[in-house]
Parts: C-alpha cells; sequence; structure tokens
C-alpha cells in the first residue's frame, strides 16, 4: 500500500472542484461506490453548492476518526469545535440538512437535524414562527387545535 | 425557505426533540410541516422514552423487600406568558406526573408529596401564548407489594435518585441509581436483575444523565463516565470539601455543587456564624445537629478533565432536588439576578413528625452566591411564589382556550 493518502475530486454544483481524503470520501454512502469503484474523474455532486460543500469537508474532515476516539479530552474538543462550526445563519443551516441528507452523512445529518431541534426549545409557537420565518398559514380551525393542544392532561 | 424541506426531514428533525411541547411546536410552524408529522407515531416515541406511566420492573440483585419495582417519571416544567402578552406575570416552576393517562398530579418541585388541584385549573393551555420550559425530568422507584398493588403516594422504597437512558431500540433503556452500599447500581431492559458495579474508593453521592451518557459522583468530587456495559472510567479527580455532591448541568455545562452542613470550619468564611447558629437553635425544639451551611460549585474543565471552582454563575440559578438536578436563567425565572441555589433541604428545620398529622416534606432552602446569605425559602420574599399556589394568570383562565 502507497504510503501517500489517496486523494478524491469533487465537483460542485457550481463547478467548484475540492479534493478530499478517500477515507473521507467513504463515509459519504451517496458517492461511496464511486469511490471504491476507482473512479479517478471529478465527482459532480449537483445538488451542493461550492460554499456548502467546503462546510461538509471541513466538518468530515474534523470529524474522521475522533468521533469514534476512546478518549474523553478529544471528544469534548470534539464538542465545542462542533458548536461553533454551526454557528452559522438559518439558510447555511438548511442547505446542510439536505447536503448531509443528499450525501448520506451520518454524523453530519444527525448533528444538523438535532441543531434545528434544540432552536425551538422553550419558545412559543409564534416565536418559532418568526425563526424558522414561516408565517401562520393554517385555516382557522387547524389554528384552533393548534392553541387548544390539551398536552399536560394526555400525559404526553 | 424552511416549509420546502422534505417531508421525511422533518420527522428526523422530530426523532431529535425531546419533549412532546416541542414536537408540538415542530408541527406548529407550517402546514406542511405538520402534515409531515404523524403526531401518534413521534408520540408513541417519546412515551417510551420517558416512561410517564409506571412500566413494572424486576428487583432482583438489589433489593429482596418486595417482589417488583414500579418506574414512572415526572417533569419539571417553567411556565411563563409570552413577554408580548404579559412581561410583568410571574412564572411557574412546577412538577408534573401522569400515574393514569388522563389523569394529572402536581407536585412542588422539591417535593415528593402530591399537591391538590387547584379549582379553575385549566384543562387546556394557549401554547401560543404561553412558553413551556421542559427543565428536567426525573424517575421514581415505587415498591411494588405483594398482592401486585402500586400506591403511587407512598414513599418510593429507593430514596436515591434514579436516572434513565432511552436506547435506540424501541422501548428499550438503562437506569442507573446508588444502590444502599453507595455503590452503583444498573439495570437494563431485557435483564432479569440488576447489576452492581463493584468499583468504589468512596460511597457514590449522584448520579446523571449528562450529553446522553451516565456521570456519577462519590462524596469526594472524583467523578467517572458510567458506561452501559458497567465499565467506569475516570473523568475527574476529588475536591474534598464539603458534605454531599451534586452534579447539575448548566448551558451544556456539568457543574460539581458540594453542600456543605453544620457548622462552617473554613478560614475565609466571615465571623459571627456560631452566634447565628446558637440564635437559631433557640427557635427549634431540639438541637440540630447539622444544617446546611453554603456551597461551592465547580465545573468540568473538559479541556484539563479537571474540577474548576465557579465563583460566579452569573444569571444561572441551580435547583438541587431529591430526584433531579436543573438549572435556569434567572431572567426566565422573573428574578433580577442569578447566581443563587434552590435546594431541597433536609437540614433546616427538625423533620415534621408523621404523628403530629402533617405530612413529612422537604423544606426548600435558597442560597445566594453573591453574599453568602442562607436560609429557608420563605425567608426570601418573593421567590416563594414561583412555587406555590399557581400564579393568577393559570387560574384567571385567561389563556384557557375553552373560555376563548
Amino acid at each position: 500500500m502507497s504510503s501517500k493518502k489517496k486523494v478524491i475530486t469533487l465537483r460542485s454544483s457550481d463547478g467548484e472542484i475540492f479534493e478530499v481524503e478517500e477515507a473521507v470520501a467513504l463515509e459519504w454512502l451517496t458517492i461511496k461506490p464511486l469511490v471504491e469503484s476507482g473512479c479517478t474523474d471529478a465527482i459532480p455532486l449537483p445538488q451542493v453548492t461550492g460554499n456548502i460543500l467546503a462546510k461538509v469537508i471541513e466538518y468530515c474532515k474534523k470529524h474522521i476518526g475522533a468521533s469514534e476516539s476512546e478518549d474523553r479530552k478529544i471528544l469534548y474538543e470534539l464538542e465545542s469545535w462542533d458548536a461553533d462550526f454551526i454557528k452559522v445563519d438559518q439558510g447555511t443551516l438548511f442547505d446542510l440538512i439536505r447536503a448531509a441528507d443528499y450525501l448520506t452523512i451520518k454524523t453530519l445529518f444527525e448533528f444538523t437535524c438535532q441543531t434545528v431541534a434544540d432552536t425551538i426549545k422553550h419558545k412559543t409557537i409564534e416565536e418559532v414562527r418568526h425563526i424558522f420565518r414561516e408565517s401562520n398559514d393554517f385555516t382557522p380551525e387547524e389554528e384552533k387545535e393548534i392553541r387548544g393542544k390539551s398536552w399536560w392532561l394526555q400525559g404526553l | 425557505m424552511w416549509s420546502q424541506l422534505p417531508g421525511d426531514l422533518v420527522g428526523r428533525i422530530a426523532d431529535h426533540l425531546p419533549t412532546a411541547t416541542d414536537l408540538i411546536r415542530l408541527r406548529s410552524v407550517c402546514s406542511s410541516w405538520r402534515s409531515s408529522l404523524h403526531l401518534h407515531l413521534h408520540l408513541h416515541r417519546l412515551r417510551n422514552n420517558h416512561r410517564h406511566h409506571p412500566t413494572i420492573l424486576p428487583n432482583d440483585g438489589i433489593s429482596q423487600s418486595s417482589w417488583a419495582f414500579s418506574l414512572s417519571s415526572r417533569t419539571l416544567f417553567l411556565l411563563s406568558p409570552s413577554p408580548a402578552v404579559d412581561a410583568a406575570a410571574t412564572p411557574w416552576l412546577v412538577k408534573f406526573a401522569h400515574p393514569h393517562p388522563s389523569r394529572l398530579t402536581l407536585f412542588n418541585p422539591f417535593s415528593r408529596i402530591p399537591l391538590p388541584l387547584p379549582p379553575n385549573f385549566p384543562r387546556v393551555l394557549d401554547l401560543t401564548h404561553i412558553r413551556v420550559l421542559e427543565l428536567g425530568r426525573e424517575y421514581v422507584l415505587h415498591h411494588v407489594g405483594l398482592a401486585g398493588s402500586v400506591n403511587p403516594d407512598a414513599g418510593s422504597l429507593y430514596m436515591e435518585k434514579v436516572v434513565l437512558l432511552p436506547l435506540d431500540a424501541d422501548s428499550e433503556f438503562v437506569l442507573l441509581t446508588i444502590h444502599v452500599s453507595g455503590k452503583l447500581a444498573m439495570f437494563r431492559t431485557g435483564n432479569p436483575r440488576w447489576g452492581i458495579i463493584q468499583d468504589m474508593p468512596s460511597p457514590y453521592d449522584d448520579v446523571i444523565l449528562y450529553k446522553g451518557e451516565f456521570y456519577a459522583v462519590d462524596g469526594t468530587g472524583r467523578c467517572v463516565l458510567v458506561g452501559v456495559d458497567m465499565r467506569l472510567s475516570l473523568i475527574a479527580k476529588s475536591v474534598f470539601g464539603g458534605d454531599k455532591k451534586y452534579l447539575v448541568e448548566s448551558l451544556g455545562e456539568l457543574l460539581l455543587v458540594d453542600m456543605y452542613l453544620s457548622i462552617d470550619v473554613d478560614e475565609d468564611d466571615e465571623d459571627g456564624d456560631d452566634e447565628e447558629i446558637a440564635e437559631l437553635a433557640q427557635h427549634f425544639d431540639y438541637i440540630v445537629a447539622e444544617r446546611t451551611v453554603r456551597f461551592r460549585v465547580y465545573r468540568l474543565d473538559r479541556g484539563s478533565l479537571r474540577w474548576v471552582e465557579v465563583r460566579d454563575l452569573r444569571d444561572r440559578v441551580l435547583f438541587l432536588g431529591d430526584d433531579c438536578t436543573f438549572s435556569a436563567s434567572a431572567g426566565d425565572l422573573g428574578m433580577s439576578t442569578g447566581n443563587c441555589i434552590f435546594f431541597a433541604d433536609n437540614f433546616f428545620y427538625p423533620v415534621l413528625r408523621e404523628d403530629d398529622g402533617i405530612t413529612k416534606d422537604r423544606e426548600v432552602g435558597f442560597y445566594d452566591m453573591d453574599t453568602g446569605s442562607i436560609g429557608p425559602l420563605e425567608n426570601y420574599d418573593g421567590y416563594s411564589k414561583l412555587f406555590w399556589p399557581p400564579p393568577d394568570w393559570i387560574t384567571s383562565g385567561e389563556f384557557d382556550v375553552r373560555n376563548q
């Protein structure tokens, strides 16, 4: 086996070229078969823009090997790194979820979903709608049902 | 933008929601999200995770005095009207349990004894204008008698804290608690008996579920990570100092709170405490052997794996209960400043005897880290109204949807 790490070339929807180590690309289940087949051409990723792909690669490079570490210090350090990494605007978060889903990157997908889930804690429904910039598009009947959730008597 | 998120991805986000209230909020964002989220499917997962309704467990391995345990949970909520509606309203900190799916029981956050449901208690709340913060959840193991009946009002057999970790597989979970010997005891669904972890340099004081993993601390402050395979790994070494250690999570950090009992011997403490104690003791029927005098707080420094003392919690407020610890911001609690601790106090007063016709219950104490001031909650005007009775906005029907 060659000591030089094998590099995979990726092309974003806007034509940017990225190079990642094979070990990183193998974590992306969508392109894993192509990587394993020894493809040497740039792999086109028509659903991911260059700026998002750069973020995805940054995350995966940081996480490769580290997530499975037994060393607490490494795991704790990784958590603080993640917290900084995900301080992004709503548009970027939205694109990261879609990219992680499209590329089938389990760790990034779970992490981005968790981040969205965390943003809705301890808010009123109006505040949650404001965060996601959605106006109320419910019918009056549906709205009445939302307002009237008898959650505490139902033992939810 | 967000309403364009494919339905299956909305469902995957919902899988990460810890509470039913969060689920209702997510479903209320827009109609496409609402139609993507099958309420009953997700509620099924949450019910399995939360054990709201009693579940029968074996007790083999830790107790012979009954044939089984019943496991149930109680949830701590902080409720307040949205500031846009009523910025001056007092929030309400309350603990709920659901002994049956259709029955609600209220508790003081530090108590195990149910409170009567007040008159005019709303059955339905308008969640669009009420902020609901789930601060914590506690699990209790009750003794199940030979007749097979579960009496939820009877004291739990097991007086130590119980923490629960749901596993990925449907309905599976792991429990961690402290055995009467001071050792850690673990139960995993599917196993016929509890396991006792023999490794114990010093008896354990507290357990917590922190970021999806079990941690335990012993009386010296030595902290270990407890794997679901019952393996322990050392996280932080002892700090010694006080008499009882608590673990609390605050803003994602793991805190160690050290409770000091009895007469303070630390040299940097102010003079005059002894006289104060003597004066207090005169008011009691008998001499109080121990009382809570102060606390020290440490945070886990995750870089060096050490406890580092924290002198200022800023706007955070800590709550130390027998069955659960949690934290909140002073702002959310309607308090002007944080840096203080509410605690279930077993030491301020002699415990009321049941033969006096008064049910035994915990006193609540308050400690101000800024000034070192400590005492029963009643001494701190304004803070007791956080707990009981429910604030007017709850019972006035203002947010009861049926009245609209």
